[in-house]
């Protein structure tokens, strides 16, 4: 039985790339899903050991990619709250929200071997859950868009606007415009409680979304 | 009893909005397959005749099929649309059941797997317990056995691997309908991978439009419209594009308008699922547009300096025969503007030299008095009268006159060496242009 603490940073870092290799497949898998893009930018890869959907086009992976490596260093250090991949209509008003709600017990104790492949099998369920969340919601107007928004406590992002973790690819403030969104219904997705890690997600979907 | 599964399944279903395969559903109540499966079938009946919510189900469906004279025996599982089309084209239809039940619209076969892929992993040891085929000789291997078979199993590897491929070709599923549009569309993201580690997306755009021209050999099915609008860009211009790529490719920008142009000429039915595509092409774009715009302006200042130094170059020669000048040394470093006007005072510096070489100018310098309240328009009529040899020199002898009255007082040039540099610069692009001016008269 090991008790780490959250200055044991390589500890840390591991669960920082966990989440964020989760967040990538996910971000993936919800353009999928709610038709973003279309699917034949898609390929089907392994992740978990299930098939999971990929984009192949070199700019979203970049793009993505990019967005999670700057999300990176605020999980390490517990800063952020929630991560949420918005989907736009043309106008750029959110019609749904998918919002990931992260949180890291203070003390990580690893208290089995088999830790890593128990939270391999509850990011398994997250995947799953996205790929039939579509039951749950209504379809998107045709020609959305997605962005990023990162919740973070406190003062982090003053960080973040001071360091430019990746050159050209600068964290503005978010607009009220993108971050509230009109009549919000809530369903929710999935949540999972692990050792190292509890997430929630869930999807604030727009009443009328056309 | 009989109803209670209705139940458990409807709760999988509806409430908890599970995939149900039957596989999942034996090894979760603990029923043999073939239970599970009826129980399934009877689920859906049940569900349709009541109308209450929409479920769709997949089915499996193995038979004979008849493939160019050749008979194979193929196992899918295929969406429910697609069944009454898929049961046609077998030859012979050796069973149909239900596959699963979900709410959800699958759009491909991944969930499937991932949903007994845990539950299998739970029951590992007895997984094929309740499953419908048997052989009475699979049983678990000894240790003993088992030492032997590690020993052995390097040798027969490759030749089920051979075999395995053949009987593998007709089992995929066939939900997506789609197989073939995505070669047309992958087969430009498969060559990027050299270009991504690159980083440089000013290439991969031409080169994309070049990988759109090598498939174009392979018949582009256009049930998938974003296959439409790579598969008309090829069919309608094959040999454009190429010719377009390679006159912009000298200058990126115009690659990338030209990527817009093209974009816009295609749109036709690809309008809504193309234009989220273009527009992180087009932001990612714009960044890099950004930067070569700033790049670009860069190259002109550059060139700009460069042309501008280069003129009093020719003259350089006499500046070691002119004495010291009031100005500034010039520096050849094309590094800011300020050189150059530095450079034009100093070739201000050596009048003697130049006005001994070219004569006819000197009747012009009488005029130059004017020099201070509109100097252009005198140096204009200097070079009116005379025949026209280079501007450069031109310059000169009105920068000299100018001087003339400015060397009797240096303390007091100051501001008087910033007026001239700015006339002198003046003169300068006025020389630009007077060169086409003279041209015109001359031929009179």
């Amino acid at each position: 039985m090991t008790t780490l603490t959250r200055q044991d940073l390589n500890f840390g870092q591991v669960v920082a790339d966990i989440l964020c290799e989760f967040l990538e497949v996910a971000i993936h898998l919800i353009l999928y899903v709610r038709e973003v893009y279309p699917s034949g930018i898609f390929q089907k890869r392994k992740k978990y050991n299930v098939p999971v959907q990929m984009s192949c086009h070199p700019e979203l992976n970049q793009y993505i990619q990019d967005t999670l490596h700057c999300i990176k260093p605020l999980i390490e250090k517990n800063d952020a709250e929630k991560v949420v991949v918005v989907i736009m209509d043309k106008e750029h008003h959110p019609v749904e929200r998918f919002v990931f709600e992260i949180s890291q017990p203070p003390l990580l104790s690893i208290s089995s071997d088999t830790l890593l492949s128990h939270v391999e099998q509850l990011l398994r369920a997250f995947i799953l859950k996205i790929s039939v969340c579509d039951a749950v919601l209504n379809s998107n107007p045709p020609g959305c868009s997605f962005t990023v928004l990162v919740h973070t406590r406190d003062a982090a992002t003053r960080n973040m606007e001071k360091v430019q973790v990746i050159k050209d690819f600068p964290w503005i403030v978010a607009d009220e415009q993108e971050v509230h969104m009109q009549e919000p219904r809530l369903i929710p997705l999935k949540t999972m409680t692990s050792d190292i890690v509890k997430m929630q997600l869930y999807v604030e979907e727009r009443a009328q979304k056309t | 009893m009989d109803e209670l599964y209705l139940d458990n399944i409807d709760e999988y279903v509806n409430d908890h909005n599970k995939i149900v395969t039957y596989k999942w559903l034996s090894l979760t109540l603990g029923v043999h397959v073939n239970t599970a499966k009826q129980m399934l079938y009877h689920y859906l009946d049940h569900k349709r005749k009541e109308s209450s919510a929409q479920l769709h189900a997949t089915y499996l469906v193995s038979g004979k099929f008849v493939d160019n004279g050749q008979t194979s025996h193929k196992v899918s599982v295929v969406r429910e649309d697609q069944l009454e089309d898929f049961k046609a084209k077998m030859s012979l239809v050796v069973s149909v059941h239900v596959y699963s039940v979900q709410r959800a619209l699958l759009r491909d076969s991944g969930p499937l797997y991932a949903v007994d892929y845990d539950a299998v992993k739970d029951n590992l040891k007895n997984c094929s317990r309740y499953s419908a085929i048997h052989c009475a000789s699979a049983v678990p291997m000894s240790s003993v056995e088992l030492q032997q078979a590690r020993e052995v199993q390097q040798a027969p590897t490759p030749e089920p691997e051979n075999k395995k491929t053949g009987m593998n070709g007709d089992t995929s599923p066939v939900l997506k309908s789609s197989a073939k549009p995505p070669k047309g569309i992958m087969g430009m993201f498969a060559n990027k991978s050299a270009p991504k580690s690159q980083d440089n997306t000013k290439e991969m755009k031409p080169e994309k439009k070049e990988d759109i021209d090598a498939p174009k050999s392979k018949p582009v099915a256009k049930a998938n419209p974003v296959a439409n609008f790579f598969g008309t860009q090829t069919s309608k211009k094959p040999e454009k594009p190429v010719k377009k790529e390679e006159a912009p490719q000298s200058s990126s920008r115009a690659a990338q308008q030209q990527h817009e142009r093209s974009k816009p000429e295609e749109k036709q039915e690809t309008v809504a699922p193309v234009e989220p595509q273009k527009d992180t092409k087009k932001d990612s774009r714009s960044k890099t547009k950004r930067l070569e715009d700033s790049d670009g302006e860069e190259e002109k200042m550059e060139t700009k300096k460069r042309r501008r130094i280069k003129k009093p170059e020719p003259d350089s020669s006499d500046e070691d025969v002119i004495p010291d000048s009031p100005q500034p040394v010039v520096t050849r470093e094309p590094s800011s503007p300020s050189p150059k006007k530095e450079v034009e005072p100093d070739r201000h510096s050596h009048p003697s030299s130049s006005e001994m070489k070219i004569r006819k100018r000197r009747r012009v310098m009488k005029s130059h008095t004017f020099v201070d309240g509109d100097g252009c328009m005198v140096t204009e009529k200097g070079y009116v009268s005379e025949s026209y040899s280079e501007s450069e020199d031109d310059f000169k002898p009105s920068k000299q006159a100018s001087r003339d009255p400015i060397k009797a007082k240096p303390s007091s040039s100051k501001e008087d060496e910033k007026k001239t540099q700015k006339k002198a610069s003046a003169n300068s692009n006025k020389g630009a242009k007077q060169a086409s001016i003279m041209g015109f008269f001359q031929k009179k």
